[in-house]
């Protein structure tokens, strides 16, 4: 018996001890899951991406494209804008000079940050680069780049005085408080733009159904509003429950019907004529339409409405 | 880290990159069909606006005074349809901007447009050299600025009014796209004196209350008439002497029979579609079966056999069912079977009591009394039993009559004095009052006069 028991404890005692290694030394990891990137794309810039025309001719993109023709309007100074940004480029010039030398300014910013020890790294390369006799001019922007963050707190914390004095040299063009109007600029509004020489007739790359002039759902839902409160639905459309008509509408800019609406669905039904005047009817009944945007005309120019009685009469 | 994150970055750059290339591939895809001229926006409209279509009527042109004074009675008889219907709204004549002299012009539609109405009716009385009456009219689309109908008839002048019906009906389908029920006529029973002594009469009229005539002279009792599809004979029942019978009488000859010779009281008699059967009540002892009697051969078929009292029997429209009122089930409910007997189908399952259930002429709807304590209601419901919808209740509703068209219900409700007749719509809209002489009730209403 006891020779029994023993050879039992042990037995026991190494199944147990075996147990214990070897499912100590692995542990049940779960293998983490490879993330995967989501990227929220909303319902506007879906279908935004997906206007276009992929196969219209790339327009030349010179002319703009309008609803309007004006007058072309002869500017007077058509000095281009830039001209005007010089003095500010200038003015960055000047305080330039204090920055000849980065690798000067360069250690005075590692100071007060030191946390960030990966931004040191890279302005340490950049500044090897830059003590290379050849300057290479993207490193020189990106340099720029960096600086630029970094000199503004110089000039509130340690240096407030050299800023300053660029700035009493600004004035250099006297101010004359008689003359202000010399300051205004006497160049044609940069609006008419909008209009111009050719009225658009092909759908250009993405233009015609672009999506800066998408109709709100509330415009939208107005229109129809104003359709539903103009169509006495007939009452013989009861008994027709899939009397579906279809109507045209072609807007003038003010609303107003450009051509008589028209149906653009056919009809067996004998009582489709019945259906199709309620919907002409209504239609023409409720113009016009002046409530609709302006500035979206090229949206509502041309509508579709699907007059669907079914609901109505529904139990 | 800063490996897997940059990964990552560049996976979701190519998966939005493939996302924005697929959706712009099936953008080309769809440009790419020959779909030229489809509108920008598209736009359903599932509701619309009830409200009663304006329409502008101004009074017909006649030549002479006489043909005048004929002329504004059809305007007016043509407007009152109309407004009745509860689906035109005419616009007040002191609104009109144009003064129609000439029929055979063209309105000047810009005019009517400024007062909103939909559709213009003009129209012209004048009188034929052999004494007949001549009445034209033509319905415009004001807005499309067109003509949709236009219909002269002839008659003889004393029936202008049956013109003015007709010319309602066919400015109604026109308009609604549905048959019209103004060119038809009410039977019911007229009744006057005390309340402890009421004389009740046969009466008929036209829909609207107008051309009232007595049929019988109020010696006898008489209750539920019911017109043949002919429009020329009424069923009812009346009791004078001995049992309440079962009558048929001729319309215009005034000949009257008793239709079947049976032991006991028959009643609550119908037509069959066809006009060639009548099917009715039969007491048997304390119950009650229904009958159906060949008017031709006399011959009579028994349609149940049960200990219950089955009533109120009333054909589908296309002859093959039976509707019925039985209290087999304890309470009154609606039973339906095949017109020739056979087993019948429960169809009422609300509270209370069902009772005098008639078929929608167009099959859809079986309306009926339904009782609840100190509630009568007028009510609809499918005939497969759903559907069931109450129009109207109070104190005492009862003994629904449907239009032609099945748009209407015509009733008899009681306050407590007398009782007067109503009609509504089937949507439980519309409830308007019928006028009468006296006070009147069980109306049931004709087919489309032929």
């Amino acid at each position: 018996m006891k020779a029994g028991w023993t050879i039992s404890a042990i037995g026991h005692a190494a199944v147990l001890a075996w147990g214990l290694v070897s499912f100590s030394t692995r542990p049940l990891n779960a293998t983490p899951p490879e993330s995967l990137p989501v990227d929220i794309v909303s319902a506007t810039d879906f279908s935004q991406l997906t206007k276009g025309v992929k196969t219209a001719p790339k327009a030349e993109v010179q002319k703009p494209l309008v609803e309007k023709v004006a007058e072309p309007k002869p500017s007077d100074n058509p000095a281009p804008k830039v001209v005007e940004k010089k003095p500010e480029i200038v003015a960055t010039a000047e305080q330039v000079p204090p920055k000849p030398e980065p690798e000067q300014k360069k250690p005075e910013p590692k100071p007060p940050t030191p946390a960030p020890q990966a931004k040191p790294e890279p302005k340490q390369r950049e500044a090897f680069t830059k003590e290379e006799p050849k300057i290479d001019p993207i490193a020189e922007a990106i340099t720029k780049d960096m600086k630029k963050p970094d000199p503004k707190p110089e000039k509130k914390a340690e240096t407030p005085t050299p800023p300053k004095k660029p700035e009493p040299v600004k004035p250099q063009p006297k101010f004359d408080a008689n003359r202000i109007a010399a300051l205004l600029d006497k160049r044609e509004a940069q609006r008419q733009s909008v209009t111009g020489a050719t009225l658009s007739q092909h759908p250009s790359l993405g233009v015609p159904t672009g999506s800066a002039a998408s109709l709100t759902q509330s415009e939208i839902d107005a229109l129809r509003a104003r359709i539903q409160q103009c169509w006495s639905p007939p009452v013989g459309l009861a008994d027709a429950r899939d009397l579906i008509v279809v109507v045209r509408i072609r807007f003038n800019q003010d609303g107003s019907l450009s051509q008589d609406p028209s149906i653009s669905n056919l009809g067996s039904h004998p009582l489709f004529q019945v259906a199709a005047e309620s919907a002409l009817r209504a239609v023409r009944r409720c113009a016009p339409y002046s409530f609709m945007p302006v500035a979206k005309y090229d949206v509502w120019k041309d509508v579709e409405v699907t007059f669907d009685p079914r609901d109505m009469f529904r139990g | 880290m800063n490996d897997r994150g940059l990964v990552r970055s560049h996976q979701g750059f190519t998966r939005r990159r493939v996302l924005a290339l697929g959706a712009a591939g099936t953008a080309g895809a769809l440009a790419m069909l020959p779909w030229p001229a489809a509108a920008q926006l598209k736009l359903d409209i599932t509701q619309g606006n009830v409200q009663p279509v304006p329409i502008a009527i101004p009074d017909f042109s006649g030549g002479t005074p006489a043909d005048t004074e004929v002329a504004r009675g059809i305007t007016q008889v043509i407007t009152a349809n109309l407004k009745r219907s509860g689906l035109f709204a005419p616009i007040d004549p002191a609104a009109y901007i144009e003064k129609i002299s000439n029929i055979d012009a063209v309105p000047r539609f810009p005019d009517w447009r400024a007062i909103n109405a939909q559709a213009l009716i003009t129209g012209r009385v004048t009188r034929q050299p052999d004494g007949r009456l001549r009445v034209e009219f033509r319905l415009w689309d004001v807005f499309a600025g067109n003509q949709l109908t236009g219909q002269q008839y002839f008659t003889t002048p004393d029936n202008w009014r049956r013109i003015a019906h007709i010319i309602s009906d066919a400015i109604y389908e026109r308009l609604t796209g549905e048959k019209g029920y103004f060119d038809t006529r009410i039977v019911f029973i007229d009744e006057t004196g005390p309340k402890d002594r009421r004389v009740k009469r046969l009466a008929i009229m036209d829909q609207d209350g107008a051309n009232v005539r007595y049929l019988t002279r109020g010696e006898d009792l008489v209750l539920t008439p019911r017109f043949s599809p002919s429009t020329q004979e009424i069923t009812y029942m009346s009791y004078g002497q001995g049992d309440p019978k079962v009558f048929l009488l001729n319309i215009e000859t005034g000949q009257r029979e008793v239709v079947g010779n049976f032991p006991g009281m028959s009643f609550s008699p119908r037509f069959s579609p066809t006009g060639q059967q009548v099917i009715m009540s039969l007491q048997q002892g304390s119950n009650s079966n229904i009958f159906v009697m060949d008017l031709q051969s006399k011959r009579t078929t028994r349609l149940t056999d049960t200990a219950a009292i089955d009533t109120a029997p009333c054909y589908a429209p296309d002859g093959t069912r039976i509707c019925f009122e039985s209290d087999r089930g304890g309470k009154p409910q609606i039973y339906i079977m095949a017109a020739n007997g056979g087993a019948a189908q429960r169809v009422s399952f609300g509270d209370g009591s069902y009772s005098t259930p008639v078929w929608s002429p167009r099959g859809d709807f079986i309306a009926f009394t339904k009782q609840t304590p100190g509630q009568f209601a007028i009510g609809i419901m499918k005939p497969d039993g759903s559907g069931e919808r109450i129009l109207t209740s109070g104190f005492h509703n009862e003994g629904p009559t449907f239009a032609p068209n099945g748009r209407v219900i015509m009733f008899f409700r009681d306050p407590g004095q007398g009782a007067s007749l109503f009609t509504i719509d089937v949507t439980g809209r519309n409830e308007q009052k019928i006028p009468t002489p006296s006070f009147a009730s069980d109306p049931a209403w004709s087919p489309l006069l032929q």
